[in-house]
């Protein structure tokens, strides 16, 4: 535990290279160039690299990458680690970071001297800070490092939403930020009495000490319901529609496939790393809960959205709710979370939902451009103005309605083969229920937007390369179909 | 009573108020004030965790000043892009107002 | 790979492969008039393949295709079906707009629709369902009005709820057995052993009844098959629903004796053979006839598939398929039908009804024709006691429905009287008609064990002309007092559903209005602070 691995350098590399991109966007009239994204594209290419080549170690030598900071070893020490579903994550983030920088390129591209260059060099910057500390989030080991990096994270995420500078937006960016911040203070609170129990923050370190007392569930309870409101877990969404819905499209696109993961993410290392024992099952019922009302409110609720952006926005509420079903659903007695199909199936559910909600967003931003608005009732006509676009939409909502071929269809195919087991009938029907919701969504709008428009449209062309990045997302999203249906190793690469 | 526990005390309050005064306040400044407010409990209570890790033999626990330390850098970065925010808000609103207040007559003649 | 793979192969490949060629605007332009060539590699794999297997993909995904006796018989009777359907496209929708869009529609329904009867593992045939089920909506859509808008709307509603159920019976299936993608045989087998056999059956009966039409889950294709074009609707009423069919026969565990189980599907399946001849005749559109007699004649064959699964025969699965080849080719003819009569003039009609006529009658077992040996065939399960009674007496209402119909189609052509059917469009409705005779005579040994003596003896054919004799009797009196008759209108018990629709809306409005409060900012701080002491009170709890 306490030894670097020999390609624990790769973990460096995955928060440092964003951060290189981030510092050399601020110089680069000193070095010549004369926009960001000059600089943005070989970051993108070398993260790429790093996220590819930390899968393929961790997949092939099936034990986790670790980095000790400095050599000072936990628990006086950092350390960086990259488990099975964190190699995942790391390069499902950094294919999606990628594949959206494609497609905002032609959005972000003006000149730094213009005017709308401030703007092109926020998204840049933020884009590629946001990125590191995610990256950092996916592989920290130390319960405060965590705190900072989703602080970071979502000080990268606030002004993207805002990007455009109108009252709506920056209102919605500063409920945002506040609501988070309430939840950051709760999660360090629960740090603060976690380090006063046990005098120690590293998770591998807390996994050997942490006992079943008050202090310990109070402490956990805190920073869970802190990372549930930065997460939008229903009823703490508050936040979510109006700032996903009002960024541009690939800001919305990184928000909703990436970073309401992370805080998830958290919750899962806390649930079945930090807390002693078996997991609770009153604990897990009530997540599992709150999943349900999400998925069967939120559901309803994006069915009956007006704009196509908030529509996707409930959506992804309503999607989250799959994600907190796993906590009940891996609650197996006797065998570890990881190898249950539940546990697959909530990763499962997680990486295809942000590749189709990706996708799902940047196609939806193209429609808006092709059609000049983002009015569900007047999409007529879509179909013919961006037609893949409208086809990546529709891949994508396979996914969300859990229809084969898809990664969300086997996502959906696992949760329920784990809820049967688990004797969770309701939690079966809520699932199945979910699909029909969404297949009602997803058709509505598709629908719309394959019919004749009453009257010929004045529509604007959008580029075939950027309507590809929305489609290949959601292809990717589709192949994710093609895994064989049984718990992954590499899911459980790792674990204790 | 003892230190730690009066100190415990003192930091649950303050979280308390903060947090009463985050949830009740409905103006953005004043909610932002309050977080800052329970920021100041979150980090008394690392005090109170540094004192207990006194119990190890040592005259104090360092690793609880640093995290605080750290934490208020990030309270602050908080605080101040809050602020800006709010700024901008009060310029683009009455931007806005004037935009609006400037093209209604023109719609109306 | 063997020759029988390679057919298996190309029946499902042929259609997709068209499809992905239509990206090729030069294609696109000509896929329409290929259409009746998608299906030939089906034909031919239907009648040079049966018994042949293909590994596509090896564990752990396994993906197999596999011919076996029931599967043929539909494969062939749907290959020829759709050949002769989309030969007839061509004459029928010379000059629509829109042609592209609808090919593409119709040969993934294609696909999906031939996909079902020739793959053998659980994931396949779930994707091969959901295609044929989903694509089928863009045949229904394809004339869009306001009618089309509703009929598609309950169609694919339906569809998803259907799939829903299948696929969570797919789940408790599969989860009884070992891990991974099973083949559906030995799925099946361990059913009996499932602590969740009863979930599972339900679950099952209904998601394939529905894709049949047992009422009440019928309502989708009388509105359905009367607003898709007439070649769409003789695909959709003759082999889509056949979908339904092949899962019976495939999932359904007839090795044991399940009475219970065998007698509530026979009851469901009676009861909407009747349900269907009763809402059928008080109807006055010749299509939407046709769509209760569908309904009408799948319940029989739910009952069938209920009367061999009460008494544990393995056999009732070549009954049962025999029985939907013999509905496939006559429903189809008729629906062609109906679209070759609207165009004939008076002076040329002669001919036409006279096909009709038997095609019409052959669903009431008409002695000599298709439906006489299906309906010999199908009686063995029942037994003799009032399940048979009630099976028989079905025919009489099928006669009495056919006779309706042929009384509305006889009176509805518009054309002038020297008018004919254009040959594209009277070919393939006779090479149907013709079919279906051919193939269930040529069928009936092979399929069913039968021979001809047996349903040439006299008995046999008195058994099948007297309830003709007494539908035609009791088609004497509607037609003299049909008038009385209430007016239902068209998917009968859809206008109950209907009427909750504001009550659906006030829910989803209340769902909104909720949301809404609960996103205002102190009541989402203070659930934020319930939610954490709740949290922190459930994690003290012993585990």
């Amino acid at each position: 535990m306490a030894a670097s691995s020999p390609a624990g350098y790769l973990l460096v590399l995955a928060l440092v290279v964003p951060v290189i991109g981030l510092l050399g966007m601020s110089v680069t009239a000193l070095i010549g160039l004369r926009r960001v994204e000059f600089v943005a594209f070989p970051v993108l290419v070398a993260g790429l690299a790093v996220a590819g080549a930390i899968a393929t170690t961790v997949a092939e030598t099936g034990e986790a990458l670790t980095y000790v900071v400095g050599g000072w070893a936990p628990p006086l020490g950092l350390a960086l680690r990259a488990d099975g579903v964190s190699a995942v994550m790391l390069a499902m983030a950094a294919l999606v970071v990628a594949l959206v920088a494609l497609n905002a390129r032609a959005l972000f591209c003006a000149d730094d001297a213009t005017p709308d260059g401030r703007r092109a060099f926020a998204f840049w910057s933020l884009l590629m800070g946001l990125w590191s500390a995610l990256n950092l989030v996916l592989v920290g080991e130390d319960l405060f490092n965590l705190f900072v990096a989703l602080e970071l994270l979502t000080f990268a995420a606030v002004p993207l939403v805002c990007l455009d500078g109108r009252a709506a937006t920056l209102e919605a960016a500063l409920r945002y930020l506040v609501f988070a911040l309430i939840g950051s203070a709760l999660y360090l609170l629960g740090t603060a009495l976690l380090y006063g129990r046990y005098g120690t923050l590293d998770i591998g370190t807390l996994r050997e000490l942490t006992q079943p007392d008050l202090a310990t569930h109070a402490a956990v309870a805190l920073m869970i319901g802190g990372l549930m409101a930065k997460a939008a877990l229903f009823p703490l969404h508050i936040w979510l529609p109006p700032a996903h819905a009002g960024a541009p499209a690939p800001a919305s696109a990184v928000l909703s496939a990436l970073v309401v993961k992370a805080p998830f993410f958290l919750i899962v290392r806390l649930w079945f790393d930090v807390l002693p024992g078996p997991p609770s099952l009153p604990a897990a019922q009530v997540l599992a809960g709150l999943g349900a009302a999400a998925i069967l409110i939120c559901s309803v609720v994006a069915l009956r959205q007006e704009r196509l952006k908030l529509m996707i926005a409930y959506s992804t509420v309503a999607q989250i709710g799959y994600l907190f079903l796993m906590f009940r659903l891996t609650a197996e007695p006797g065998v570890p979370a990881w190898q249950t199909i539940g546990w697959t199936g909530g990763m499962l559910q997680l990486v295809s939902h942000a590749f189709a909600k990706a996708a799902m967003f940047l196609a939806a931003g193209m429609i808006a451009e092709a059609l000049g608005h983002d009015r569900i009732a007047e999409l007529a006509g879509a179909g013919r103005a961006a037609p893949v676009s409208v086809f990546a939409f529709g891949l994508a909502g396979l996914s969300l309605m859990g229809l084969p071929p898809s990664g969300g269809f086997v996502a959906k195919l696992l949760l329920l083969n784990a809820a049967t087991l688990a004797g969770a009938w309701w939690i079966a029907a809520v699932i199945s229920v979910g699909g029909l919701l969404a297949a009602a969504y997803v058709t509505r709008v598709l629908k719309r937007a394959m019919a004749t428009p009453p009257a010929p449209l004045a529509t604007r062309p959008v580029a075939l390369s950027r309507e590809l990045t929305a489609l290949t997302l959601a292809l990717v999203a589709v192949a994710l179909g093609l895994v064989p249906l049984q718990p992954f190793e590499l899911l459980a690469i790792g674990r204790p | 009573m003892s230190g730690p526990t009066l100190y415990g005390l003192a930091a649950a309050l303050l979280v308390g108020l903060g947090l009463y005064g985050v949830l009740a306040q409905a103006s953005p400044l004043r909610r932002v004030l309050a977080f800052n407010l329970m920021g100041a409990g979150v980090f008394l209570m690392f005090g109170v965790a540094a004192r207990r890790g006194a119990a190890a033999g040592l005259p104090g626990d360092p690793v609880p000043q640093a995290l605080v330390i750290t934490g208020i850098v990030v309270a602050f970065a908080a605080t101040a892009l809050a602020v800006m925010l709010m700024r901008r808000l009060a310029q683009t609103r009455a931007e806005e107002a004037a935009a609006a207040a400037s093209s209604a007559p023109a719609e109306h003649g | 790979m063997t020759l029988s793979g390679l057919l298996l192969l190309a029946t499902l490949a042929t259609p997709l492969a068209m499809v992905g060629l239509c990206l090729l605007p030069a294609f696109r332009c000509r896929v329409f008039g290929l259409l009746a060539v998608a299906p030939l590699p089906g034909l031919a794999t239907a009648l040079v393949a049966p018994g042949g297997t293909l590994l596509l993909a090896p564990a752990p995904f396994r993906l197999v295709l596999a011919l076996d006796a029931p599967g043929a018989l539909l494969l062939g009777g749907a290959a020829l079906l759709w050949s002769a359907a989309g030969l007839y496209a061509r004459a029928y929708m010379r000059e629509e707009t829109g042609r592209a869009g609808f090919a593409i529609w119709w040969l993934l329904t294609m696909a999906g629709s031939l996909g079902v009867f020739v793959v053998a593992d659980m994931t396949s045939f779930y994707l091969m369902f959901s295609l044929v089920s989903l694509s089928a909506y863009g045949l229904v859509m394809h004339e869009s009005s306001a009618r089309a808008e509703r009929a598609g709307f309950f169609y694919i509603a339906l569809a998803l709820l259907g799939e829903a159920c299948l696929l969570f019976g797919f789940v408790l299936l599969a989860t009884a057995g070992p891990v991974g993608n099973q083949l559906i045989a030995d799925a099946v087998s361990t059913l009996d052993a499932s602590p969740w056999r009863a979930a599972t059956l339900t679950l099952l009966i209904l998601g394939f009844g529905l894709k049949m039409g047992l009422a009440p889950l019928h309502v989708w294709m009388p509105l359905a098959h009367p607003v898709a074009p007439m070649p769409a609707s003789a695909v959709l009423s003759g082999i889509v629903v056949k979908a339904g069919v092949i899962g019976l026969i495939r999932f359904l565990p007839f090795g044991t004796p399940l009475a219970d189980w065998g007698g509530a599907l026979m009851a469901l399946g009676l009861a909407t053979a009747f349900y269907g001849v009763a809402i059928g005749i008080t109807q006055q559109h010749p299509k939407t006839v046709l769509a209760y007699s569908t309904v009408s004649q799948m319940g029989l064959v739910a009952a069938i598939a209920g009367a061999g699964l009460a008494i544990g025969d393995t056999g009732v699965t070549g009954l049962l398929a025999y029985y939907a080849l013999h509905h496939m080719l006559v429903k189809g003819a008729l629906f062609l039908g109906v679209g070759v009569i609207a165009v004939t003039g008076s002076a040329r009609r002669l001919p036409v009804l006279a096909v009709m006529t038997v095609m019409a009658l052959s669903l009431a077992g008409l002695p000599f024709t298709s439906g006489a040996l299906a309906k010999y065939a199908a009686k063995a399960p029942f037994g003799d006691g009032l399940a048979a009674t009630l099976a028989t007496l079905s025919a009489a209402g099928s006669a009495l429905l056919m006779l309706h119909f042929l009384r509305l189609v006889a009176s509805t052509s518009k054309a002038a009287p020297e008018e004919s059917a254009p040959t594209g469009m009277a070919l393939p409705f006779a090479a149907t008609a013709l079919a279906s005779l051919v193939a269930g005579w040529a069928l009936l040994g092979p399929a069913t064990g039968y021979t001809l003596a047996n349903v040439l003896a006299p008995a046999a054919l008195w058994a099948a002309s007297w309830p003709i004799l007494l539908g035609g009797a009791l088609a004497v009196l509607l037609f003299g007092f049909g008038r009385r008759l209430p007016r239902v209108p068209e998917g009968d018990v859809v206008v109950l559903a209907e009427r909750a629709a504001p009550l659906v809306r006030a829910l989803g409005a209340g769902m909104e209005r909720l949301d809404a409060v609960l996103r205002r900012w102190p009541i989402a701080g203070l659930s934020l602070v319930a939610l954490v002491l709740a949290l922190a009170g459930a994690l003290s709890l012993a585990p």
